[in-house]
């Protein structure tokens, strides 16, 4: 019978013990010296901070400078910038407690989407910005000239705009797909992706109903398209609600179609034949991520030298070169155009006119009604 | 005549000892629990700071004062209080929190001040309309918990009574895949479960799809976005929690027990049915606690693995919290989650018992 002996031995001595501790305890004195030696500066001194969605600018590589680098030569004024904001609510989570207590955050700028910044500004916790100190507005785009999250154009620029239709993976489908009637067929059950972002899905299936969403104020108004949306989900119409990572399920084919971004699909359609966007025939939604700047943040005037920068048509330009979304700053096709007639001509990022015109940008909400859309629209996806 | 009056005396000793002691740990605890929870503030706040220290300086002096009768007597409590009073900042006073803004209501949803007014219609939304959320946690997070007993008990067994030498090699095994991060092992299960992955290529091969159809496993020839593929994903990843305290109570159980029993004419499975499962209880009660409780309050798994049909409370909480603003809903139904889950516990703990959980 194998019986374990009631005292086990540990088998080290009391000198093995202090010996081993010792020379961890001297290896951990030394851990933050070699971690600051490769970690590299970084210190606290910049003169204007943004906090930016993930891959909204481009960097410096090889022979090409990134655009915070032609800032610094161009100013002189060191730019801090993060990539720290990755979802709207997430990050209204995190000022609300500070901003709402008349406290200051941070950044210099942020840039929430349209929507976000409107409700920002409705709150009062943006600054007005110092537009006699950014002549290149001048440049905006009159698409985007006082638009409904802030009609007196004074608390925000956009940075870049995009679109919201539907993205289709023409295999799994097996046809083309035009309309926002096709997310509904039958055929497609459970192939069916559409967006945790409430404005683009409910203001696509509101076009798709004939209602214009850029018109609407109240929930009522909207209702049809919440219950369209709530009986095409118990009926497992729906396979999932995402964020950003519709983009592997589009092109492994688990969706057959799916409402998505048009940056995203500039790069899907690079690798896969089959995965197509279109802006449905009764139409798509437009959105913008704009810049504020909250209130009482210290490099104001910096903040402003920077717009005007990334105004200007030549860096505008190289910013849309990268990240292939809407420029929200005119004259950048030309410019584009000489160096890379293709891409000027991609409806993705320069949206034609017949395109354009059908395009919408949901409406500001008030508080109250913002709070009955969203509490409908998480009763739907479950979440 | 020592061994008479002795204990007389330490008991009346030992009785004011404990009142002290203990007097001093609530006192200590409330203290923290006041400041955590903002009972107090502005120079209020530093006194009941000044009346924590007092108490935590005072058991000490009286302990060392007091001769090593007291100092024993008063160990105790001097030992449990930097665990009550860890409890006391990080988890009673959060609790407070919680319950006394689940009560609450805000003017508006962008607000950061709460207004108490015994709000229980709070309590009442978070019943009706979660309901269905709430069932289908305790309902997935039960399927996994049995689940993960199926698999574990038997893995546990073997690698207790059978394992040998390699004893530890095969624990290891079983832990390593848990080094890596929970959030990444789940977006891995919707990789290999994905309908041109490893799993669906392989059921519909062997022709079972239909079976699977049939069983509800699988939905409209795929296998992820269901509902078994939450379950499977929950029952993966608290698998350890399971196998981990059956496999201590199983290792603790002498193999002379079974000798002894085949010696009076038992059967080796009579013998497992009534000497080795018995004493091995003990590790399933503790497994089970481990698995059904996180398991229920989970939402990973239902974000990367389910459908928007398959929710479960913890999506909705999270929703709640982050997405609406609505923190009085919102905590109302993590408060009713916690109820639920400590009925459920103690209900659990009168059928099966807790003499012996080690």
């Amino acid at each position: 019978m194998n019986r374990k002996p009631l005292i086990v031995r540990s088998g080290m001595t009391r000198r093995q013990f202090l010996a081993r501790s010792g020379a961890l305890g001297a290896a951990g004195l030394s851990l933050p010296a070699l971690l600051a030696a490769c970690g590299g500066g970084g210190g606290d001194a910049y003169d204007v901070f943004f906090e930016n969605w993930p891959l909204y600018i481009d960097p410096t590589e090889g022979e090409t400078i990134g655009t915070i680098d032609r800032f610094a030569e161009a100013t002189g004024l060191t730019m801090k910038y993060t990539e720290a904001y990755n979802d709207n609510n997430e990050y209204f989570a995190k000022i609300q407690p500070v901003l709402g207590a008349g406290k200051t955050i941070d950044p210099d700028i942020i840039a929430p989407t349209s929507w976000m910044a409107g409700r920002l500004i409705n709150l009062g916790w943006t600054e007005k910005l110092p537009l006699a100190d950014i002549p290149n507005v001048a440049n905006l785009d009159d698409g985007f000239k006082n638009p409904t999250w802030d009609p007196t154009g004074e608390y925000s620029l956009p940075w870049q705009a995009g679109m919201a239709g539907i993205a289709y993976n023409s295999d799994a489908a097996g046809r083309e797909i035009k309309s926002v009637a096709d997310l509904f067929d039958p055929a497609f059950k459970g192939k069916i992706g559409m967006l945790s972002e409430m404005r683009d899905t409910i203001g696509l299936i509101l076009m798709g109903e004939g209602i214009d969403p850029s018109t609407i104020s109240t929930f009522e108004e909207a209702a049809p398209a919440f219950e369209k949306l709530e009986k095409a989900k118990a009926d497992g119409q729906i396979r999932a609600f995402t964020g950003n990572d519709y983009t592997d399920d589009l092109l492994a084919g688990n969706f057959a179609a799916c409402i998505g971004w048009s940056g995203d699909l500039f790069q899907l359609e690079t690798e896969s034949e089959a995965v197509k966007f279109v802006i449905p025939e009764e139409g798509g939604t437009r959105w913008a991520d704009v810049m504020v700047i909250p209130k009482g943040a210290k490099n104001i005037a910096n903040a402003a030298a920077w717009m005007n920068f990334v105004y200007d048509p030549e860096q505008a330009a190289q910013l849309t070169t990268y990240n292939m979304y809407v420029s929200p700053v005119k004259g950048v096709r030309e410019i584009i155009a000489a160096s890379d007639p293709d891409l000027a001509e991609n409806p993705l990022v320069f949206p034609d006119e017949a395109t354009s015109s059908r395009l919408r940008a949901f409406a500001q909400l008030s508080d109250e009604e913002e709070a009955k859309f969203d509490e409908a629209f998480s009763a739907i996806t479950g979440a | 005549m020592s061994l008479v009056e002795a204990p007389a005396q330490r008991s009346r000793l030992g009785s004011s000892a404990d009142r002290v002691g203990l007097a001093a740990l609530l006192i200590a605890t409330v203290c923290l629990v006041a400041i955590g929870g903002k009972w107090v503030s502005g120079p209020l706040t530093s006194v009941v700071v000044l009346v924590l220290l007092a108490v935590i300086v005072g058991v000490i002096v009286l302990a060392w004062r007091g001769g090593t009768e007291a100092r024993r007597l008063l160990a105790p409590y001097g030992l449990l209080k930097p665990g009550m009073l860890w409890l006391g900042l990080f988890f009673l006073a959060p609790l407070w929190s919680l319950l006394r803004i689940s009560l609450s209501t805000k003017e508006s949803r962008f607000d950061i001040n709460y207004n108490f007014s015994w709000a229980f219609e709070n309590y009442q939304t978070a019943f009706t309309e979660f309901g269905g959320q709430f069932s289908r946690a305790f309902l997935y997070a039960g399927i996994a918990t049995v689940l993960t007993i199926l698999i574990g008990y038997p893995l546990a067994y073997v690698i207790a009574f059978r394992g040998g030498k390699y004893k530890n090699v095969l624990l290891g095994l079983v832990v390593v895949p848990f080094f890596t991060s929970y959030l990444i092992r789940t977006i891995a299960w919707s990789t290999i479960l994905s309908d041109e992955g490893v799993v669906v290529s392989f059921v519909k091969g062997l022709g079972l799809v239909p079976v699977l159809e049939a069983l509800q496993i699988m939905d409209n020839g795929r296998l992820l976005n269901t509902p078994a593929a939450v379950i499977g994903g929950l029952t993966y990843n608290f698998l350890p929690f399971m196998l981990l305290p059956i496999y201590v109570s199983l290792e603790k159980i002498d193999i002379g027990l079974v000798n002894a029993a085949n010696d009076l004419y038992s059967t080796n499975s009579a013998a497992f049915r009534k000497v080795v499962f018995p004493l091995s209880m003990p590790g399933v009660f503790a497994g089970t606690l481990l698995t059904f409780i996180p398991a229920a309050g989970d939402f990973v798994n239902a974000q990367f693995l389910g459908n928007p049909n398959t929710t479960m409370i913890g999506n909705s909480i999270q929703d709640q919290f982050l997405r609406q603003n609505n923190y009085p809903v919102a905590s109302a139904m993590a408060a009713v989650l916690m109820v639920s889950i400590a009925a459920l516990v103690l209900l659990y703990t009168r059928l099966f018992g807790t003499e012996d959980l080690a």
